[in-house]
């Protein structure tokens, strides 16, 4: 059951991320990657990881597609803003793809299929055991990382702040 | 971790002094702060210390004698700051408090011993340093330096946290002990995935510290950025990279030593000779200083490079020498964009005739960078070189006295401007801050330079 589920939404993810690559349209393509990022949801849930699902959730799917939606709506993409290559680049661009092509089929003929990982304790990805792990033995960098956040929330508010004399 | 608290307490103070507009206050409440840090800095020396807090952080003797000279570094440059930062807006404290931030972030990274503290701290730092290029909001060069660091900074961070996660998946530690052990208990069996980390993590260190081929931001970012913020990034940052760079090298990745050395030999050179080179060609001070810190890093890596016991001391002593010759550079600088507006060459044209004492000082500093016998320059460099001897890369010496001559060549441009081309001109007023801030970088690199004795095999 589990298998088959896991190749069923394996599938899914490689389906919708072949056609962020191919639609015409962009922001058809970000909507196909919020549909990507909600399979690798799944993948995370099939994991045990319960956090990492969500957080996947909340801020790829929504915080970061919106960001790239309106920088989308803000870039106003047109076909004839569109700079046109030039047959060096398209000749480089070509060499660049064959060259990865040669290294996916050199690495692809040394693939075996690997033992299934067991999980050494299947609780693992539980937000109660991370949420443990943070109070106990990260406690330091946890409590750290909020002079990182105060550093950063005082910076943007005196960047953002209007200097008096700029009327 | 007394340290950490203080810097970080102070910070918070110096913003609701700035809430309560208590401006006259700011600048001797912060170095008083500092004074105090320093003192339990100082405090921690030789208490032989454990890992704390489940192996997060470790106050040895290495981290004391790095954080002490990056916190008296930050007093002279803040000292530098007086009435400064009034010019460009009214939120001063607000200065004040993330130079402070970035501090406690450098504590964090000259005394990690997790590789998760090793990034909250290079994080911490770098967030401040992108907002404090940019605070000449309405320079459009600033804007561009604080953007283009952000995007690259962005970018290098990846490449760093890539590497832990890779270092991670291999050892399932971020504990610097248990690294260690990882690698020096089964050196044949190491996965391949630890490998590319060394390789990913050696990336994002090498940009945060601008060696080439990462150092493209470094002339746009250090020439864009208001100059006391770029004194700060060449001197007190740099040298916490290199302190982080050495830290996890030297404890963790030393067996592994043939693998890893080859690319950073080949960097070293790299970056002396793009550094070098470049700078010869620059019209502008302040961004010939840029590229002779690139030059530096590529002197700064030779420790690296002839990984030994030797090489803590070697970092320290070159960082102390170009510290205070690099702080003597752009406090004149400073001076001078104040009369002329410019930070070109020839502002310092005719500057010995008005000012003896002031081209003196800044000639020291010049004949301390380019190495010249009898300034601390001169052992810096001759420290790293003789590490670099004892394991045998005499070509790489050759290339770096090659590229020394090379450094002489424009730093002594500066010498010949003062002393040789008399324009009229008035005389440069400094402030009794300014001298004092002169007089002790003087005195250190003359003091070393004479008398290497006295920090001799500190670490």
């Amino acid at each position: 059951m589990n298998i088959s589920l896991f190749y069923f939404v394996a599938f899914l993810s490689i389906f919708f991320s072949l056609l962020v690559i191919f639609s015409k349209n962009p922001v058809h393509s970000v909507l196909y990657l919020i549909v990507t990022f909600f399979t690798f949801t799944v993948h995370y849930i099939l994991l045990n990881a319960q956090f990492l699902a969500i957080v996947n959730f909340i801020v790829y799917m929504g915080a970061i597609m919106v960001l790239f939606l309106f920088v989308l709506m803000l870039l106003n993409l047109n076909k004839e803003s569109e700079p046109a290559k030039s047959p060096l680049l398209k000749i480089a661009g070509v060499v660049a793809g064959m060259c990865l092509l040669v290294t996916v089929a050199g690495s692809v003929k040394t693939l075996h299929t690997s033992n299934p990982i067991v999980l050494q304790s299947p609780t693992l990805g539980l937000v109660k055991n991370l949420g443990k792990v943070l109070f106990s033995d990260f406690l330091l960098p946890f409590e750290v990382s909020s002079i990182l956040l105060l550093s950063a929330m005082v910076g943007a508010v005196l960047l953002a702040k209007r200097e008096p004399n700029d009327a | 971790m007394n340290t950490l608290i203080t810097i970080t307490v102070l910070a918070l103070v110096v913003l609701y002094l700035g809430l309560f507009k208590a401006k006259t206050l700011l600048l001797p409440v912060t170095i008083g702060g500092l004074l105090v840090a320093l003192t339990n800095a100082l405090l921690q020396w030789n208490q032989n210390n454990q890992p704390v807090f489940k192996g997060m952080m470790q106050y040895d003797n290495y981290a004391v004698a790095f954080s002490a000279l990056a916190i008296s570094s930050t007093i002279l440059i803040l000292l530098l700051s007086k009435n400064y930062f009034e010019k460009i807006s009214e939120h001063v404290a607000e200065y004040y408090t993330i130079i402070l931030f970035s501090l406690a972030g450098i504590v964090v990274m000259v005394s990690y011993h997790n590789l998760s503290m090793l990034f909250i701290g290079i994080e911490i730092m770098s967030v401040s340093l992108y907002i404090l290029a940019g605070i000449k909001k309405n320079d459009f060069r600033s804007n561009e330096a604080a953007l283009k660091y952000f995007l690259m900074g962005a970018f290098s961070t990846g490449f760093l946290l890539f590497g832990i996660a890779l270092i991670y998946g291999s050892v399932f530690s971020f504990d610097l002990e248990v690294i260690k052990s990882y690698v020096s208990l089964n050196p044949t069996k190491i996965s391949p995935l630890f490998y590319s980390g060394i390789l990913l993590m050696l990336v994002g260190l090498l940009f945060k510290v601008g060696a080439a081929p990462f150092h493209f931001w470094t002339p746009d970012v250090y020439d864009g950025s208001p100059t006391i913020i770029t004194a700060y990034m060449s001197t007190v940052v740099k040298t916490a990279g290199f302190a982080a760079f050495l830290r996890l090298f030297w404890f963790c990745f030393a067996p592994l030593q043939p693998f890893w050395m080859p690319v950073i030999l080949i960097i070293t050179i790299v970056t002396l000779f793009v550094g070098n080179i470049t700078a010869l060609y620059q019209q502008s001070f302040k961004r010939m200083l840029a590229y002779s810190s690139i030059s530096h890093a590529g002197y700064m890596l030779f420790a690296i490079v002839a990984l030994g016991g030797n090489s803590g001391y070697g970092i320290f002593i070159y960082a102390l020498a170009y510290s205070a010759a690099t702080i003597i550079a752009f406090a004149t600088l400073m001076l001078l964009q104040n009369q002329t507006g410019s930070d070109s060459f020839d502002s310092f044209n005719g500057l010995a005739k008005r000012n003896p004492f002031l081209a003196f000082v800044l000639t020291i500093s010049m004949l301390s960078l380019a190495g010249i016998p009898l300034t601390a320059g001169f052992i810096g460099k001759f420290v790293m070189f003789s590490n670099a001897l004892s394991q045998y890369h005499i070509w790489l010496v050759v290339l770096a006295v090659v590229n020394a001559v090379i450094g002489i060549f424009y730093y002594l441009r500066v010498v010949v401007a003062m002393y040789f081309k008399p324009i009229d001109r008035s005389e440069v007023p400094v402030p009794a801050y300014f001298k004092i801030v002169l007089l002790v970088s003087l005195a250190v690199t003359i003091a070393v330079g004479v008398y290497p004795a006295l920090v001799t095999n500190l670490i």
